[in-house]
């Protein structure tokens, strides 16, 4: 269908994809739609959305500007999302290049969340700066997007040297050039969320983030977040096996260029309960310490030892002690010392004890405080990783 | 009459005597088989020693996942392990052909029944080593599954599973092996319905308080998650 249509475009400037998560009903994409088609533009764009009835997909309407295409490939299935997801990058990105797009961009996210300035912060420094990537950057509370916090932003950060705040998105603007890239890629090879960024980063393109504003998501049909844990960090970790040369050799971490305005989020005044975060991370402590002393060296699981024993008011995963975790997991990842997925779900209870440790820190606090707590962490990521590269090295090599 | 005594003393002397001689030459023959054979042991060990200790097998053991080997081994060493059984093998093959000198239908039925035996020895060994890493695989599984679920007797679990799968894999191999077949049977079934039994009591009866608590923290889990303000995405 999606092929047919295209087929009557010749060319277009820009692509969308619209991939929402959840399946919605056609109204509420094609709501969506008319509010994005509304927008005045100057280019030519081919919207891609899913079918707005599931058995009978819409025939393509066009107006001035916009170019209306329904492809199965968007509707995403809530039972495999990382699959789903990729197949929707993949559907827009062969549009794109088909189409000879200067800009492509991917809306991932809920749609009732999205706003018309969306498609303008996602394009505009693509068409008009030249940059290739444009990452998400989200108006959230200190307490969202955890795994984000605790692991996926410091990491790359640290890793790469520059600070994207969302790498894995899910929402994008890309370029051609790294289009190109990316597409021409084995399937295999590259990830679409986590791959984006790393491999615009190691092929020195220009990246930027745009303030998106607040995101709506619904919750993920995960069975806990031991599963949560492994779709995001798997992917991830096989990047920065891939990319070890890379980041091998940056140092420090650069700010990148940032569109739109930055709002700040306060979190909800309800009164954060810690306490079953930490009797997570004493359960684990008590029952997995066959499993972590195959990840971590000793010192490690003493201190985590150490840690256990400490109840609420007191209790504290310092910063070192988890990106140190959280780099032996990625060497871990790397090595295969145990099952992939096991020892990716046995990250679960030290990443809820940092998080309690984390929610103690900013009890009642400011989204200023939270954003310094935040630097606080990257910067002790900085900091580890000489840790991490001399262990990837050395793998074999006395760790006490 | 005494010399009729002396002589039938004499043949039956004689005869044992040259029984004797003539069993002599398969006896050195056995000594020297398995002189010979502990020689070649001693060598086979040297080098298998010295090759193990190279490729540093005992760490790569460890990080191939066969941790729990070196429990089982002298000295808490696999290589020492392997070259101790290829040294015993080489000691029996020897003692084998050394038991065949003495004659020739001992030898081809002893021979025989060995090789005979070699195929279930081997399958028996095979299904060992894949239930006992089936066995560690599901065991941890199950534990970090149910530390994830916030279980408190994870433990417990991991244990029942890993000995579930442990029993069912010896009564396999043991049923490959021929050995007493109907005891097996008998005893796998009491053994396997013992650790259901034992489990479901332990769960159901002995832990009756520590599953209801376990299991009202994860009923209240559910709503407590989305009220509270903390999103992992």
């Amino acid at each position: 269908m999606a092929d047919s249509v295209a087929e009557q475009i010749e060319s277009a400037d820009a692509v969308i994809g619209l991939a929402p998560p959840a399946p919605r009903d056609g109204h509420a994409v094609e709501s969506t739609i008319a509010r994005i088609v509304e927008t005045p533009v100057s280019l030519q764009i081919a919207l891609l959305h899913p079918p707005l009835s599931p058995n009978r997909p819409e025939p393509s309407r066009v107006n001035s500007h916009w170019h209306l295409i329904a492809s199965p490939q968007l509707t995403r299935d809530p039972s495999s999302p990382a699959q789903s997801l990729g197949d929707s990058f993949r559907a827009t990105f062969d549009l794109a290049q088909k189409l000879n797009a200067r800009a492509c961009a991917v809306v991932a996210s809920d749609l009732s969340s999205t706003t018309v300035d969306w498609v303008s912060l996602l394009l505009q420094p693509i068409v008009e700066e030249q940059f290739d990537l444009v990452a998400p950057c989200y108006a959230r509370h200190p307490f969202e997007g955890m795994i984000n916090r605790a692991i996926v932003y410091p990491l790359v950060r640290a890793l790469y040297g520059k600070r994207i705040r969302n790498p894995m998105g899910p929402d994008f603007g890309i370029s051609s050039r790294l289009l190109l890239r990316v597409a021409g890629a084995p399937a295999a090879r590259l990830h679409t969320l986590p791959s984006l960024a790393a491999e615009a980063v190691t092929n020195g393109m220009m990246l930027c983030q745009s303030h998106l504003g607040p995101r709506i998501y619904a919750a993920p049909d995960f069975t806990n977040l031991g599963t949560l844990l492994a779709q995001v960090l798997g992917p991830l970790f096989l990047d920065v096996e891939r990319y070890a040369a890379h980041w091998q050799r940056a140092r420090a971490s650069q700010p990148i260029r940032e569109f739109g305005i930055a709002n700040d989020v306060e979190a909800p005044e309800s009164t954060l309960d810690v306490s079953r975060l930490i009797e997570s991370f004493q359960l684990g402590a008590r029952n997995l310490r066959e499993v972590w002393s195959i990840i971590l060296p000793p010192s490690t699981l003493v201190e985590l030892g150490h840690i256990a024993r400490n109840a609420a008011p007191q209790f504290r995963v310092p910063d070192v002690t988890w990106a140190r975790v959280v780099y032996d997991f990625a060497l871990a990842h790397r090595l295969r010392t145990i099952s992939r997925d096991q020892m990716l779900r046995a990250l679960t209870p030290i990443y809820l004890g940092w998080v309690a440790s984390y929610a103690l820190d900013l009890e009642h606090a400011s989204p200023e405080a939270a954003e310094e707590r935040l630097e606080k962490l990257c910067v002790v990521y900085e900091e580890t990783k000489p840790y991490f590269v001399s262990r990837w090295r050395w793998p074999d090599r006395f760790n006490p | 009459m005494w010399d009729q005594v002396g002589q039938t003393l004499n043949q039956s002397t004689v005869g044992v005597l040259s029984r004797l001689a003539s069993l002599l030459p398969g006896l050195l023959a056995l000594l020297a088989a398995v002189l010979l054979s502990a020689v070649l042991a001693w060598l086979v060990t040297v080098i298998l020693r010295w090759v193990l200790r190279g490729i540093r097998f005992d760490e790569r053991l460890e990080t191939w996942g066969f941790t729990g080997l070196a429990e089982y081994s002298p000295q808490q060493s696999p290589a020492l392990l392997v070259t101790r059984v290829a040294a015993w093998s080489i000691v029996l093959s020897g003692l084998i052909l050394g038991l065949g000198a003495f004659e020739a239908t001992l030898t081809s039925q002893i021979t025989l029944r060995v090789f005979e035996y070699l195929p279930n020895l081997a399958t028996a060994i095979l299904v060992m080593i894949v239930g006992y890493l089936a066995a560690r695989y599901l065991a941890r599984s199950v534990l970090i599954e149910s530390v994830n679920m916030n279980l408190h007797y994870a433990r417990l679990l991991s244990l029942g599973v890993k000995w579930l799968v442990m029993v069912c894999t010896i009564a396999m191999a043991l049923d490959h092996l021929q050995v007493a077949s109907g005891v097996v049977h008998l005893a796998f079934g009491i053994l396997f319905g013992g650790i259901v039994l034992a489990l479901a009591l332990a769960v159901g009866l002995g832990s009756k308080e520590l599953v209801s608590r376990s299991l009202d923290r994860e009923s209240t889990r559910a709503s407590a998650d989305a009220e509270e303000a903390i999103r992992h995405i």
